[in-house]
This record gives structure tokens, C-alpha cells and sequence, in this order.
């Protein structure tokens, strides 16, 4: 197992390091450079080619990468040019307040999703199964902005019960500060919960006809242990993999949800440094956003290896 | 039965808990923004959002009323040379910034020097480029010299990034901003907040009544307008247009509107064909119903215009008619010019502004009458500077209120004009010797003679066709007292108290 380990972090930190090249390079390419965004869109361009100079913008790509990648694994993340502050503060305070975001919205979705697809296959066939579906092909089919604002208008402005937007400290009420989590987990959760409620679903519905949960029916055992000793924990396999690719997909939802409430995380500093072109906080953020992504596979791997040995010692099944 | 039990008790939590919402102090103004700002130091702002800010933390020599007239800030008067080429400031005494320093002339000069500075990188610099020296007669007067003769030089000093700061902390503007305005700078939150509390020791007495003000970051329309309506914010500034309705219907809210100089149009380029013929640029202009326009582009706010001169101004040429479309006439100018079965162009319009977009789809549809094809383009506003703005033969842009009218026209219609010569390069004598001619006298009467017959010489000549002057509407929550939207667009909150 520890090999194992072992070499899925290599693999992590090898795709670390080639998302960081790639990253470095397409920004470098974009029309706007950093001694630009200093001195502002109405400088003269004397002025830009000075400072181009004294930051090494000049030198060769290779030069600049290794500068900013040994920066940045001493944890020096450089300035924003256009915010004039350091980038590691800003940067850890928004993924902070987008991990407690995503953390609320994966455990709802794992928990829900994993329920539904749980009902859907005891039912499977009838009402209860179709009504599941749809309700989650919809969640999955129409986009976050749409939810978001549905969201919005239902709770905010109809009922008064959420507000519209925001994010307060927790220093301000540990109530207040939850509240402002509600309205966008939701639209996270409900976009987010076909892939697993399907998955458990059909493994469920496979698992629940094989010979071994006749057996278990057989030997006279009460239907609930037959489920939930016997065949979820079986059909919950892929469930769990297709778990960490969500949390990867949650990164890439946050940045629309963020945007519309209004939510100060990571998704809205990427958006704001995109926008604004402040290129050194978007290659900063994009590394980290890769990171999570990174890490969330590696642990799907190492769940999955751990529950399913042979995964873990490579062996086939012919 | 069970179920239900457990909704109405997530239902009652919920709505307990909307009670006991976020509490903020008495006085505490919170206002929504849409556009994150990206500069806290006022000489290098350029969008809206940062003006509101900008006017809520520094003064400037002059200001702007809400009549559009001009009166003293900072400066308690100013004299002009006969030939308008020596201004003579006196500042008001005992003005404190925030940071407890006093104002003098030497925070005038380090203010107007660094905005000249091209290193500054400021918009501002090309208005005050006819500053040829500026020096302190005394701690309190402040004379400038300049290279010709201007009428509107106070005037200038009201605009957003001409605002006078400290010279003692003048390196620290993009982080600790520090003014002589009604609010201090608190705490900066990029993408969410900006909090300023009051400034005790502000120089107008009695002022500001609010003990803070909170400009809160949303991006999403229907979230900010849903704050609004939810009582999480006071104030919505600058509102979409199509929302107005649905606040004045809410019993909690006003919508407040205000005549402004800020304008969209079609830009013409004069320089190249089909619009370097007068006739073509007169014979798409008699296709436009203005009126109609504002209608569709503006739900109705805003009103029909000749020039970027607004009809709320005094200098508004009132003699001259919006005549109705004349298709007829429109087909004759075109058969003269030798296009008799009309012809095809494309226009760009931004696609992220839907207002613009919806000027340029209704100008496409009015001048198909007359048999000009217009293809609309969909491109990022982004473009406009490198691909757009002077190679297009046409397409749809604006521009938001400038101080005076002088920087609102001279810049744009004058054939040695900044802006002239990235929008329509039009070049008119008659038009360059009305323009030099009102920056050179100090007679009002008289300047709005010279205005009026240059909206009748851009009727006749047509550079381009500028649709409406668009008014800026505020949500606004009932329990806001005093407050009052202004035709620059920034938010007057000195004045302005809120019912608990």
C-alpha cells in the first residue's frame, strides 16, 4: 500500500508541475503584461518597456517560470499589480471561504445523492424512481446561473428567509454566517446531484440481482441488512470515485455561483483577475484550483485502492 | 402529516432567523455596487463604481450642483485674468484630512503635478494639459498659469480624478486612501466590500449624518436588485433600467431618477466611405426616431438629444425640432450620392452592454426603410480600443457625463480633439472656430449662443448620431432620508440620514 502511496503522489506532483508550465505560459501569451497593469492603460510606452525591464519581463520564458515557481514553493506569491497587496492572503482567505462552500456542498451531495439513488433503486421502475431522475437530470441539465438566480428571486425576494448575496465572518454570528452559505450550497447541491444518485442507482440495482444478496435473502435476513449491510456497501464503489471528480466539477461550479452571490471566494478572485487581467493572482489561483482537483482524485484513488485491494496490488480478473 | 410538520419547522427557523439578520449600527448605510474597483488612488480611476467612492472620500477646488452649475469646494473662491490665462485659487482654511493633516496650497500643487506627470499614467492629464506652471502665493493661494486662454479651468477641479490628496502620504493612496471627505476609509474587501465610517472633523458642519457607509460588491443584477427588495442594502446604485417598474411597485422602495449627460450612439466614421459623404450620414440620420429609441433602448428613461449636451442643460439648443423620420428624403440624398438601390455595412456593437445592443438593433431595423442594410456584430467591449474605435465604418458606443461642457464636446468635435480622432474624424472649421471661441470668453450668455449654433452645425453636418441622453436611476429604500441622484452619477450621501 505504500508504495502505492508513494506513487500516486509522484503522479500528483508531476501533474502539479506541468499545470504550473502550462498555466505560466498561456498567461504569458495573453496581450496584456504586468508592467502595463502597473502603470495603467494610459502610460506611456517608454514608461512600460522601463519597468519591463527591471521586472525581467525581457528575459526568456524558462528564466521567468524558474523565478516564479521557486517564489512560489518558498510561499512568496508575489504582489498583485493592480490590487497593490500580497496575493498569499488574499488568496487563502478566499479558498478558505470556498472550501467551507464546497465542504458544506460535498458532504449534502454525498448524503443525498447517494439516498436518492438508494430510493430510486429499491423503487426502481415506478413513480419514485422517475421522479428522482428527473428531478436530477433537470438539477444537471439547466445551468447554475439559472438555479442561482431562481434561487435568488424564491428566497430572497419572495419570501424574504436568505439574503440575495454575501459572505459575513463568522465573528459576526455564527447564525448570520451560515445563512449566507444556504442559498449557494443549495444551487451547488442541486446541480451536482445526478452523477452520484444515478451511479448508486444503477450499481445498486445490478448489486441487489446478483447471487450473493440472494443468498443473504436466502439464509432469512432482514431485507434493511440485506441493503445496507450487504448491498450498498458493494454498489457504493464507483459511487465514491465519481465523488472526487464532483468535488473537482464543485471548483468549477463555485465560479459561477460565486460570481452571482455575490461570494467572496476563490471563483470570484479568479473571474476578478481574469477580468482585470492581474496576471500573477490568475496564475497563483488557477494552481490551486489544479491542486484541489489534484488532491481529490488522489484521495478517490487511495479510498478506492484501500476498499478494493485489487486495484491496489494490480491484479486482473479475467 | 410528519413531513409537513418538519417543512413548517424549517419554514419557522428560517423566518425567525430573517428577523434577527445580520445587525448593523444605526446609521450604517449599505449600498450595492456592480463592478469590483480595481483603484482606491482617485487620479487613476476610470470606471463608475470607483467614482462613487472617489466622491465619498475627497474633494475637489470646485463642484458640481445637481443643476449641473459649479460653485466652490475646498477652494472658498478663485479669480480669472483678463485673458483667462491666470487662475488665482483661495483655499478654505483650517481643512483637516482624515489623517489630521491641515490643507495647503503645497497638497494642491503635489496633486495637480502628479496627475501631469505622465509616469502617473492618468486620465485626467490630457483636461489639464494647458497647465503651464502651477505655484503657491501663499499657504492658502494657489495660482496656475496656463498656455491658453480657458473659460471652464474652475470647472475642471469638480471631475473625479483631479480630487485633492495629502502630499504627505501620496505613495500610500492605493491602500490607506486618505481625503478631506465626508467618510473615512475603513477596510477594503476586493470583490466585496468597501466600509467607511464618518469624518468627524468633515469642514461642511453638521455633516455627514450617517455614522458609516458600506459599499457591498455585487456582480449579478437580480441578486443586487434582491438585496434591495430584501432590505440588505439601501441603496442600488444606478439600476437597470428594466427593473424600474418592478421598484416603484414595491411599497418599501422608490425608484429616483435624474436627467444626465451621459450618452450612446452611433458612431460614423467621417474619414471613409460610405459615411465620408455628408448626404449618406444625413440620409441615415433622417431614418432614426430618437424618440422611439429611448423608448426601446431606455424602457423609456432618458430623453432624445442633438449633441452630448443633455436637455436638462442651460446651453440646450431648445429652438431646434426632432424632426420625424423622412424616409422619401432619405432615398433621394442616397440616390444622389450614388447609392440609389442603397448599400450593405456592418456595425459592431458591445456585447456585454445590452443598451448599446439595443440602440444598434433598432437603428438596424429604422434605416432598412431607406435601404441601408445593416449588419449588426456582436464583439467584446474589450475590442473596441484595438479593432473598432476609428477603423469601423460604424458602430454603437457612449460615453459617461463629462464635468462640463466644454470637456464634453471640445474633446470630441474639435478637429485636433482627443476623442475626435478615435470615434468619427470629423472635421468642420465652422465647428473648431464656435469652440475655440466659448473656451475663450467668460460670458455665459454668450457661450450659450455659441453651443446653441453648434448643435444646429452637428444637425446640419451629422458627425454621427448621438440618440439620447440616458437617465441614472437609483433603488432607493423608503427608509433612506435626504438623499437625491445626481446627473454625474455619484452618490451625495453627506446629506442623506436612514430611519432605524
Amino acid at each position: 500500500m505504500t508504495a502505492f502511496i508513494v506513487r500516486r503522489l509522484a503522479f500528483v506532483v508531476l501533474v502539479l508541475t506541468a499545470v504550473s508550465m502550462l498555466v505560466f505560459t498561456i498567461t504569458s501569451l495573453l496581450p496584456a503584461n504586468v508592467a502595463y497593469l502597473i502603470l495603467g492603460s494610459f502610460a506611456p510606452p517608454e514608461q512600460v518597456k522601463a519597468l519591463e525591464l527591471k521586472l525581467g519581463l525581457t528575459d526568456p520564458i524558462w528564466q521567468q517560470y524558474i523565478r516564479w515557481a521557486t517564489g512560489f514553493l518558498s510561499g512568496d506569491l508575489g504582489e498583485s499589480p493592480l490590487l497593490k497587496r500580497p496575493i498569499a492572503p488574499m488568496l487563502w482567505e478566499a479558498v478558505s471561504r470556498s472550501l467551507m462552500l464546497t465542504g458544506f456542498s460535498f458532504v449534502l451531495i454525498a448524503l443525498i445523492g447517494i439516498g436518492l439513488g438508494l430510493l430510486a433503486a429499491l423503487r426502481h421502475g415506478r413513480t419514485l424512481d422517475h421522479g428522482i431522475s428527473v428531478a436530477t437530470y433537470l438539477g444537471i441539465a439547466v445551468p447554475e446561473f439559472f438555479w442561482s438566480i431562481i434561487v435568488i428571486i424564491v428566497f430572497a425576494s419572495w419570501l424574504g428567509w436568505l439574503p440575495a448575496s454575501g459572505y459575513e465572518p463568522m465573528s459576526e454570528g455564527v447564525w448570520v454566517w451560515f445563512k449566507h452559505l444556504i442559498a449557494p450550497t443549495m444551487t451547488l447541491v442541486f446541480g451536482h446531484l445526478a452523477h452520484v444518485s444515478r451511479l448508486t442507482r444503477s450499481s445498486m440495482i445490478e448489486v441487489m440481482q446478483s447471487p450473493y444478496v440472494n443468498a443473504a435473502r436466502a439464509k432469512g435476513l432482514p431485507e434493511r441488512v440485506v441493503v445496507m449491510r450487504h448491498a450498498l456497501r458493494n454498489a457504493l464503489l464507483p459511487t465514491i470515485t465519481v465523488l472526487a471528480l464532483d468535488f473537482g466539477r464543485l471548483m468549477g461550479g463555485i465560479v459561477v455561483v460565486e460570481t452571482v452571490f455575490a461570494y467572496p471566494g476563490l471563483g470570484r478572485l479568479v473571474v476578478f483577475s481574469i477580468q482585470n487581467r492581474d496576471l500573477p493572482t490568475l496564475q497563483a489561483a488557477i494552481l490551486v484550483v489544479a491542486a484541489i482537483y489534484a488532491f481529490a482524485n488522489l484521495i478517490a484513488d487511495l479510498l478506492y485502492a484501500w476498499l478494493n485491494p485489487k486495484i491496489r496490488f494490480g491484479v486482473h480478473v479475467n | 402529516m410528519a413531513k409537513f410538520i418538519f417543512g413548517a419547522s424549517i419554514a419557522a427557523a428560517l423566518s425567525i432567523a430573517s428577523w434577527s439578520g445580520p445587525v448593523t449600527a444605526q446609521g450604517t448605510l449599505r449600498v450595492a455596487l456592480g463592478t469590483t474597483l480595481t483603484q482606491l488612488d482617485p487620479a487613476l480611476t476610470t470606471i463608475g463604481d470607483e467614482y462613487v467612492y472617489v466622491h465619498l472620500l475627497f474633494n475637489g477646488l470646485s463642484k458640481i450642483n445637481p443643476d449641473m452649475t459649479v460653485s466652490p469646494d475646498l477652494a472658498e473662491s478663485w479669480t480669472a485674468s483678463e485673458d483667462l490665462k491666470t487662475w488665482t485659487f483661495k483655499l478654505r482654511s483650517g481643512v483637516k484630512f482624515h489623517h489630521g493633516k491641515t490643507l495647503d496650497a503645497d497638497d494642491v500643487i503635489a496633486t495637480i503635478q502628479r496627475i501631469l506627470d505622465p509616469k502617473t499614467g492618468s486620465r485626467a492629464r490630457t483636461n489639464l494639459s494647458m497647465v503651464e506652471s502651477v505655484d503657491a502665493v501663499d499657504p492658502l493661494t494657489v495660482r496656475f498659469k496656463l498656455s491658453v486662454s480657458y473659460a471652464g479651468f474652475a470647472d475642471i477641479f469638480a471631475d473625479r480624478q483631479t480630487r485633492i490628496v495629502p502630499k504627505d502620504r501620496i505613495d500610500e493612496l492605493s491602500k490607506t486612501p486618505v481625503g478631506t471627505g465626508p467618510f473615512v476609509f475603513k477596510s477594503w474587501s476586493p470583490g466585496d466590500r468597501l466600509e467607511l465610517t464618518k469624518n468627524p472633523d468633515y469642514f461642511n458642519k453638521g455633516l455627514p449624518k450617517l455614522d458609516a457607509v458600506t459599499l457591498r460588491i455585487i456582480p449579478e443584477s437580480a441578486a443586487r436588485l434582491a438585496a434591495l427588495e430584501s432590505g440588505a442594502i439601501d441603496i442600488l446604485w444606478s439600476m437597470p433600467y428594466e427593473s424600474v417598474d418592478k421598484v416603484k411597485a414595491n411599497p418599501n422602495l422608490r425608484a429616483d431618477s435624474v436627467a444626465t449627460p451621459t450618452w450612446d450612439g452611433v458612431i460614423l466614421n467621417n474619414a471613409i466611405p460610405p459615411f465620408n459623404d455628408v448626404r449618406v450620414r444625413k440620409a441615415l440620420a433622417l431614418t432614426v426616431d430618437k424618440a422611439a429609441i429611448v423608448e426601446l433602448a431606455l424602457f423609456g428613461q432618458g430623453d432624445p438629444t442633438f449633441s452630448p449636451i443633455p436637455p436638462s442643460h442651460p446651453y440646450f439648443n431648445k429652438k431646434l425640432k426632432f424632426n420625424p423620420p423622412n424616409i422619401e428624403q432619405a432615398k433621394k440624398l442616397l440616390a444622389e450620392a450614388g447609392y440609389p438601390n442603397g448599400f450593405d455595412v456592418a456595425m459592431q456593437v458591445p456585447q456585454e452592454r445590452e443598451q448599446r445592443v439595443r440602440v444598434g438593433v433598432a437603428v438596424r431595423d429604422m434605416a432598412k426603410a431607406a435601404g441601408i442594410r445593416i449588419e449588426v456584430q456582436r464583439v467584446p467591449f474589450a475590442s473596441y480600443t484595438a479593432n473598432v474605435a476609428g477603423k469601423a465604418p460604424m458602430y454603437v458606443d457612449g460615453y459617461f457625463a463629462r464635468p462640463t461642457v466644454d470637456t464634453a464636446v471640445y474633446p470630441f468635435y474639435h478637429s485636433g480633439g482627443s476623442w475626435n480622432n478615435q470615434l468619427w474624424l470629423y472635421k468642420e472649421k465652422r465647428v473648431d472656430e464656435l469652440l475655440d471661441a466659448a473656451r475663450k470668453t467668460n460670458d455665459d450668455k454668450l457661450r450659450a449662443e455659441l453651443f446653441g449654433t453648434f448643435q444646429e452645425l452637428v444637425e446640419e453636418t451629422v458627425p454621427s448620431i448621438i440618440a439620447y441622453s440616458a437617465a441614472h436611476v437609483n433603488g432607493v429604500s423608503k427608509k433612506v432620508e435626504g438623499f437625491r441622484s445626481t446627473p454625474m452619477q455619484w452618490l451625495e450621501l453627506a446629506p442623506v440620514s436612514i430611519k432605524p
